[in-house]
């Protein structure tokens, strides 16, 4: 029950939902870890210590000190610095991966939720087919064909991508294709086109972004595990799977390197994920009514 | 229901076929010879020869798709191009390796997921219900290999507690359950945070359903409330995610295989895909889609049956 | 004899992001026992709370700050949890307002009702046979074979009599009832009054009935409490309430409702202003800001409850002996009906004049499919489709009101919505001065959609979420292509033609109230000077306070400026203020068309009458004693042969169960689809 209208504006929604998000903890450590993400990427070279391809075989298998903070590799590689210029593979995997397929998602699910229904049945037809393939033995299929590469890692993460963000959108757009406010805007003669970018958009947006941020951890996995098998990023350059994948072959010669490399894997999917979670509770009022 | 169930098994198969033509399509789309691509780079004339007349790929393509697909239903898969063996025997073969891990890993992770789930739901921001979030959060960011190797390193090389590679002795059920821990643990971990998460959502969100309400209002048991009135409503779409979800669950089982050296689908896609042994690989892919239709229709099946409003408009 | 529910100055509040809601203060009255309470309000008035109060059933953000509630002379606020289980369906009992939401979909009704009766030491069979008992008590055929259902196997009409069933099921001393009707239709709405009153004699219950309506509370209840802002202003007798109210609010609230005036008048008397923001207590009485005989006390101090007669107390300063000579003297109820802006008469000269009827439509049909194609084949279903609309015709003059009447599932949105080609016509015609708007393409079809506007049903849910209410109102504008326009000249003056404040141009729809969303809504319909206005249920989701000032605009607006309306309404005493002409669909057809006050007198089809006399009417000595209509509306796919309404009609003959009528004229030119019209 609402009592009444409000008076002024004495308050926005808007701001009300900041404060709820600043006042969310978990949230707040979640997006601490995503900036420390960005900017370690971002900054490697400013961080690091090393050059991330030196080799310096007598110190190789080292273990953490003060020269070499997480030890170094089979070749003698500072593996702080290679953790960090990991960072931005990473980092670009997920700009790209998860912008574009958003994008295409959002398109491809906005027409078939307000397109004609053979359109519809078609495009959950083959987003239906897609998600039946494991993303990663979608992976080790095709990169027995066309040989490992970063582009085919981007190219696998945007098309298993895009089916979830095109799902939501459809569900989104057939949900407000039958609301009054659309039947208005045709009851006036706005055009399709208009009808879809101002009325169902905005209000399909937000729902995806929040999924975006949820799925970035995915993503960045998606490219650790295939460059962890040796499908994806080739050596020497460094990414987090490579790091790991070299490290669990010498595992028993030193623990560093796995550890080493899978912390900023861990920490990048726990902010995400806690940032994605305190987005949806603030946002999705549906989660919010839980008394 | 039966027409539901036709129209359901229909969609399954024309999904598994397009996911055939698409895998058959990326095969044949790559600039060169398909066979020399399929064989890989170690492969002689003499059997290049071979492959392509066996494999019709003189004949134009859509041709080659029909023969294949009458194939497959006759459950012929092809055969190894390197030992002749057919993939379909091989695939017998190493299917239930791949089935007992993946069945092991939900069924542990659904014992302990969907409890956690729904009792940080009953009470909401109880510290329960935080624990359980930071663990769900917890579990949910670890990928399943990196859970793996960091096992293996906990486990296996500091406390020498499990074994490290294979499936166990053939005939030694306790072996082969031993072997059984480690993968299955790691396969299911992530499951365990994404059902607690999932249960408690919609546990949630039907607990604030009116029905409750007036569940509450007759004076029923709180009991009662809970397991017959919202959680009977509430496990439906996690029923329905963890149908969707199984092909997540099958990539963390391939990694699992890999990583453990057992033997199973993922780990014979892995080294027949380095080998380039394409009709293992295309033969397995197949398999593994189905087993991800299959499951999703079984998820479906028994939502409708489940669910009355379902069942009905069926 | 004490009361059975007795409640002493029970203040709630509920903690909210803005602050605490002072949901209801220092609330009292008594439910006697073998008596029927009303507890009226409007929404907002805190009634529901109440409901929730007494069982104990707040929701997690509420607080009780004080009071007592008394039943059977015990607290029930100082319950253990215990004792609370054994208080919840064992002494008092709900019926809901939606059965739909408020029966679990996943149960059906024999495992819902032999849960109710866990604590009876019965065997599984006597449970079940006591739930079969129950629902057949409660009216429902075939009890044996419909117990093993679930709710969505059920009409609405029949979820709630299982609903009843359910909360009777235990014998409770108390029964709440919490809006018994409102997700009903008229019809069903007057066989739900009926079986509650045979109900309550039967049983000798005691029952609180909760609800916003006032036809409901003089039909069937002996008090009367009536709630405003979360305060008890008056309680009494419901004579007392509804012929002597002291209370200036309840004076206002029984002449708003648009069911109570006999005669009919084109202006509807409302009550100014909002209901205040709970927020924050309010210094002195909460009706003051809004009260026509406001004093300078009524500012300033909280008046206190004074006897008016016996058992009859309102909480008025002009009550109070000693301030009786400060009164001034009472202002008649105020019409709100202030002369309109010069501004908008100046726009309203159009300078083309058609001569013809502004619309007329003919044998219009709409179809909809039920199932694929495929779907049909299979399971041998030759015609996969229903007709929604079928046959109809009607005509509307420039400047006139056509009142389309039916209930849900009539057809009478889709009728709406294919006249402006948002549905599918499959025959018929639609013409909109001289032009077919069926046959037109949609790029011919635009140009006309500045000429007519539809207003949709929901007055918030029709507007954009993410827009404001400059850019809503103006996007009229923008569509045709008239951009050029100062758009803040427009709106600003569109504000001021729906008396909207101008600082609410920056706003957006969850911001507004319904009634200011309602305006907004004939804003952007009005925008482009159309002739022809579609209103799908223009006061629905308004209080009556409301609904009032939205007619009496939407009156105005058609006086200065020659609109023709076509009202799509359930809401017969709303329409009939209305309209000049009005037409009953029923079934996708229509049944009776023509004059709207000759047909709301002498009523000539027999579904018609059932309308009209199944309005419950706000004057407790006008209750009725026989129903006049039984039954339920039978499925679009499943029509019956011969006259469609002759399953449901008390006078049907032979000849109506298998040959269907056609369309006869009455003397006053009514149009009848009826063998036997009634009153000729």
């Amino acid at each position: 029950m609402t009592p009444g209208p409000v008076p002024e504006r004495a308050y926005s929604v808007g701001r009300e939902k900041l404060y709820m998000f600043l006042r969310n903890p978990m949230g707040m450590f979640g997006l601490a870890l995503v900036v420390m993400f960005f900017a370690s990427a971002i900054f490697a070279p400013f961080f690091a210590t090393h050059d991330p391809f030196a080799m310096d075989i007598p110190n190789r298998l080292g273990g953490p000190s003060a020269q070499h903070w997480a030890g170094t590799d089979q070749l003698g590689r500072d593996t702080y610095t290679r953790v960090l210029y990991g960072g931005r593979v990473a980092l670009e995997v997920a700009a790209i991966g998860v912008s574009v397929s958003l994008v295409v998602g959002l398109v491809l699910g906005m027409l078939a939720g307000y397109g004609p229904a053979w359109l519809d049945n078609l495009l959950l037809l083959v987003f239906d087919a897609i998600r039946s393939f494991p993303t990663i033995i979608l992976g080790l299929a095709s990169v027995a064909l066309l040989g490992p590469s970063l582009k085919l890692v981007l190219a696998i993460v945007i098309i298993t991508s895009i089916p979830s963000y095109g799902r939501l959108a459809r569900t989104s757009t057939l949900a407000l294709k039958r609301t009054e406010f659309i039947l208005a805007a045709q009851s006036m003669g706005a055009s399709t086109t208009r009808t879809l970018a101002r009325h169902i958009m905005p209000n399909v947006i937000g729902p995806l972004l929040i999924l975006a941020a949820m799925d970035v951890p995915v993503v960045v996995t998606i490219e650790a595990g295939l460059s962890f098998l040796g499908l994806g990023v080739q050596p020497p350059t460094a990414s987090w799977g490579t790091i790991l994948g070299e490290g669990r072959l010498i595992i028993r010669e030193t623990p560093w390197m796995v550890v080493a490399g899978g912390i900023p894997l861990v920490l990048t999917t726990l902010g995400f994920t806690f940032l994605g979670e305190a987005l949806r509770d603030v946002f999705d009022p549906k989660l919010r009514k839980g008394h | 229901m039966w027409w539901y169930l036709l129209k359901r098994l229909g969609l399954s198969v024309v999904i598994v076929l397009l996911a055939v033509a698409a895998l058959f399509l990326m095969l044949h789309s790559i600039p060169g010879d398909p066979a020399s691509i399929a064989l890989g780079p170690r492969a002689t004339p003499k059997i290049i020869a071979e492959y392509t007349a066996k494999m019709h790929l003189d004949q134009p393509l859509a041709y080659q798709f029909v023969i294949f697909v009458g194939n497959v239903l006759q459950g012929d898969l092809g055969s190894d191009v390197f030992s002749n063996r057919p993939v379909a025997e091989t695939m017998a073969e190493q299917l239930p390796f791949t089935l007992t891990l993946a069945i092991a890993a939900l069924f542990w992770s659904a014992m302990v997921g969907i409890p956690l789930g729904c009792f940080s739901a009953i009470r909401p921001n109880s510290w329960l219900d935080r624990i359980t979030g930071i663990i769900s959060v917890g579990t949910i960011a670890v990928p399943s290999f990196l859970v793996s190797i960091w096992a293996i390193l906990v486990f296996s090389i500091a406390l020498r507690w499990l074994p490290v590679i294979g499936a166990g002795d053939e005939g030694d059920i306790l072996d082969q359950i031993v072997h059984l821990i480690l993968p299955a643990f790691a396969v299911g971990l992530g499951w365990v945070g994404y059902l607690a998460r999932m249960v408690r959502a919609s546990m949630l969100e039907v607990m604030g359903e009116n029905y409750i309400r007036s569940a509450r209002a007759f004076g029923l048991r709180s009991r009662t409330i809970v397991y017959r009135y919202a959680l009977k409503v509430a496990i439906l779409p996690t029923i329905t995610l963890i149908g969707v979800g199984f092909g997540g669950l099958l990539s963390g089982t391939v990694f699992a295989e890999i990583i453990f050296s057992r033997p199973g689908v993922g780990k014979i896609i892995y080294d027949m895909a380095l080998a380039r042994n394409f009709p293992v690989v295309q033969g397995a892919v197949l398999v593994t889609i189905a087993l991800y239709v299959v499951v999703t229709l079984i998820a479906d099946l028994v939502v409708s049956w489940l669910d009355p409003r379902v069942r009905d408009s069926l | 004899m004490t009361a059975l529910l007795d409640i002493r100055g029970l203040n709630v509040d509920f903690r909210t992001p803005r602050g605490r809601v002072h949901a209801l203060r220092d609330v009292s009255f008594k439910v006697p026992r073998g008596k029927i309470v009303g507890v009226v309000g409007e929404s907002g008035s805190g009634k529901s709370t109440v409901i929730w109060t007494v069982t104990r059933l707040l929701a997690g953000n509420g607080v009780v700050e004080g009071g007592e509630v008394l039943f059977d002379g015990e607290d029930v606020l100082k319950y253990s949890e215990p004792r609370l289980m054994g208080f919840r369906g064992e002494q008092v009992s709900i019926v809901f307002q939606d059965p739909m939401t408020s029966q679990s979909p996943v149960l059906s009704y024999g495992q819902q009702m032999t849960d109710i009766l866990y604590r009876r030491d019965m065997s599984m069979s006597e449970k079940r046979r006591r739930a079969v008992e129950m629902m057949r008590r409660v009216g429902i055929p075939d009890p044996e074979s419909r117990i093993v259902q679930y709710p969505h196997q059920f009409s609405g009409g029949m979820r709630q009599r299982a609903g009843i069933a359910m909360a009777l099921l235990m014998d409770p001393m108390l029964l709440i009832a919490d809006e018994p009707t409102t997700a009903l239709d008229v019809t069903m709405e007057a066989q739900i009054i009926h079986l509650i009153r045979e109900l309550q004699s039967e049983f000798e219950a005691t029952i609180m009935l909760v609800s916003h309506n006032l036809g409901l509370i003089a039909e069937l209840c002996d008090e009367v409490v009536v709630m405003y802002a979360g305060e008890v202003v008056e309680n009494g007798d419901v004579r007392d309430i509804f012929y002597r109210a002291a209370h200036p609010y309840t004076q206002a609230l029984l002449e708003c409702d648009p069911a109570r005036e006999s005669a009919r008048s084109r202006i509807l008397p409302v009550i100014p202003g909002d209901i205040p923001d709970l927020h924050l207590r309010p210094a002195g009485c909460v009706f003051a800001p809004r009260c026509p005989s406001a004093m300078a006390a009524c500012g300033e101090r909280q008046p206190a409850s004074h006897a008016v007669g016996d058992g009859h107390a309102a909480r008025c300063h002009l009550l109070d002996p000693a301030l009786a000579g400060a009164a001034a003297q009472p202002a008649p109820a105020a019409h709100g009906s202030r002369p309109a802006p010069a501004a908008a008469e100046a726009l309203a000269a159009k300078p083309e004049a058609w001569s013809g009827p502004l619309l007329e439509v003919t044998d219009l049909r709409v179809r909809f499919r039920v199932m694929g194609a495929l779907n049909a084949m299979v399971k041998g279903v030759r015609d996969p489709f229903v007709d929604a609309v079928l046959g109809v015709s009607l005509t509307l003059d420039a400047g006139e009101t056509l009142g389309l009447v039916g209930e849900s599932g009539s057809g009478k949105t889709t009728l709406g919505r294919a006249v402006l080609g948002l549905v599918e016509a499959q025959s018929g015609k639609a013409v909109f001065e001289g032009t077919d708007l069926l046959a037109l393409r949609p790029g011919s079809f635009k140009p006309l959609r500045r000429d007519m506007a539809m207003m949709f049903q929901d007055p918030v849910g029709s507007l954009s979420p993410r827009q404001t209410v400059k850019a809503l109102i103006t996007e009229p504008f923008e569509i045709h292509g008239m951009a050029g326009r100062n758009l803040d000249d427009e709106a600003a003056r569109l504000c001021e033609m729906v008396r909207l404040p101008q600082n609410f141009l920056s706003r957006y729809p969850h911001e507004l109230s319904g009634g200011q969303a309602r305006r907004v809504g004939v804003a952007r319909a009005l925008a482009l000077n159309p002739k022809l206005v579609i209103a799908d249920e223009p006061t629905a989701g308004l209080d009556v306070s409301v609904q009032g000032e939205i007619l009496n605009l939407m009156a105005e607006l058609q006086r200065t400026r020659g609109l023709g309306y076509l009202i799509i309404s359930h809401n017969l005493p709303v329409v009939r203020h209305i309209s000049d002409k009005l037409a009953i669909m029923y079934l996708g057809r229509l049944v009776e068309r023509g004059d709207c006050e000759a047909i709301f007198r002498r009523p000539a089809h027999p579904y018609t009458e059932a309308l009209v006399r199944g309005i419950p009417q706000p004057d407790p000595e006008k209750r009725r004693t026989l129903l006049s209509i039984e039954g339920e509306v039978p499925s679009l796919g499943n029509r019956p042969a011969g006259c469609e309404f002759h399953t449901r009609c008390k006078y049907a003959t032979a000849r109506c169960k298998t040959e269907r009528p056609g369309e006869t004229v009455l003397a006053d030119g009514r149009i009848v689809t009826c063998h036997h019209p009634l009153g000729t």
